[in-house]
């Protein structure tokens, strides 16, 4: 049980992140991609979503919150 | 004089004990059924639910309306599930137990709300309705149902300890321990399964089918089950901690929650049979001092000075 308490802990406190690599970061540059909207740089939109959703998941991460 | 006088001045002159005894007496006419619409309703919206991946992915249905209809299901996935939580489809060593607790969990797949965390969090809620200390759907108080709503999604916030976590925390429930693993494996499957999706190039497609479906539907569920029946959530007690309430959208987009009050007092009584419970009830609740808001508006409460603050 306390395997699991600890999981779901660590889960919840590094969720955003993973969501942010996992989630976010392809459906922004898959957003891009079907908007047609070119990532800044000349990056990938892949590239610009892999700096974009983490980064929104780290700043979640710390604020506590996505809202 | 009228019939209702007469039945007023009728049921005045009964004590407490009388009254509680005629209330049973009329409640317990419509209990017992096996609610079949509710299993149709939540098994077939699952399967409705279900069918809309492959027919988004092989092109037989646009994305956007994927998305309508997933939103849809989505806001229809928790009250099936409800009626398996109260044992309402079948009890414990009955015939069709199996069935209760099947409706129970496939329901609210599409909401990702595993069916043992809603049962512990929603037996907390009917204990202790609108107790901040210890109703879990104390979240979603607010003075209207956007700012409810908004205070609900960040009580959803996986980094945030909820009144959910903080009761499945609490619970003395024997099966807490089960409904943790469920729980978590809800998580991993849900987030695995947007994830692969995402990665496999349809993250589009896992976004507008699960991700933002299940966050429109929570937010209707919100509104409708949890804060309109309980607005503004500051009285406790049998008779006052429900409501019963005139919706703006009618009885059947809000699910039926205007007689949500009558789920309160007998949660064994179906979804479907609680408009014709409140009408034979009427009387005799009124004379019990219920929550009548019916003539207010639906976010109005004469003793919320949250809202008269707002």
């Amino acid at each position: 049980m306390k395997l699991i308490t600890e999981g779901i802990r660590v889960l919840g406190e590094w969720g955003a992140v993973l969501f942010g690599i996992g989630f976010l970061a392809p459906l922004i540059a898959q957003s891009m991609d079907a908007l047609e909207i070119a990532a800044p740089f000349g990056l990938p939109t892949i590239a610009f979503g892999l700096i974009v959703g983490p980064t929104a998941g780290v700043v979640a991460k710390l604020r506590g919150s996505w809202v | 004089m009228s019939v209702v006088t007469d039945a007023t001045t009728r049921l005045s002159r009964k004590t407490d004990r009388e009254l509680l005894r005629e209330e049973q007496a009329i409640a317990r006419q419509f209990m017992g059924r096996v609610p079949w619409e509710m299993v149709v309703w939540g098994l077939g919206n699952f399967l409705v639910w279900l069918s809309l991946w492959p027919l988004v992915f092989s092109g037989t249905l646009p994305l956007w309306a994927g998305f309508v209809l997933s939103s849809i299901c989505c806001a229809l996935a928790y009250l099936p599930s409800h009626e398996a939580q109260h044992s309402i489809i079948a009890k414990e060593g009955e015939k069709l137990r199996w069935l209760n607790e099947l409706v129970g969990h496939v329901s609210t797949i599409p909401l990702v709300f595993p069916y043992r965390i809603a049962w512990i969090t929603h037996r907390m809620h009917h204990a202790y309705a609108n107790d901040p200390e210890h109703d879990p759907d104390f979240g979603s108080h607010g003075p209207n149902w956007w700012r409810a709503a908004y205070g609900a999604l960040k009580e959803r916030q996986p980094m945030n300890e909820g009144m959910y976590e903080k009761t499945m925390k609490e619970t003395d429930d024997p099966n807490r321990d089960r409904a943790f693993l469920e729980g978590l494996a809800t998580k991993v499957v849900h987030f695995g399964t947007l994830s692969a999706l995402a990665w496999s190039g349809y993250a589009l497609e896992a976004a507008l089918l699960w991700w933002l479906p299940r966050h429109i539907g929570f937010t209707y569920l919100i509104t409708f089950l949890s804060w309109a029946p309980h607005h503004p959530m500051t009285e406790t007690g049998r008779y006052r901690d429900t409501r019963f309430w005139k919706s703006p959208v009618g009885t059947v987009l809000s699910m039926g929650m205007e007689f949500h009050i009558i789920h309160h007092l007998y949660p064994r009584i179906p979804l479907f049979d609680t408009p014709k419970a409140w009408r034979a009830l009427e009387p005799i609740l009124m004379e019990r001092g219920i929550r009548d808001d019916r003539d207010l508006d639906w976010s109005d409460h004469s003793d919320d000075p949250e809202a008269e603050a707002a």
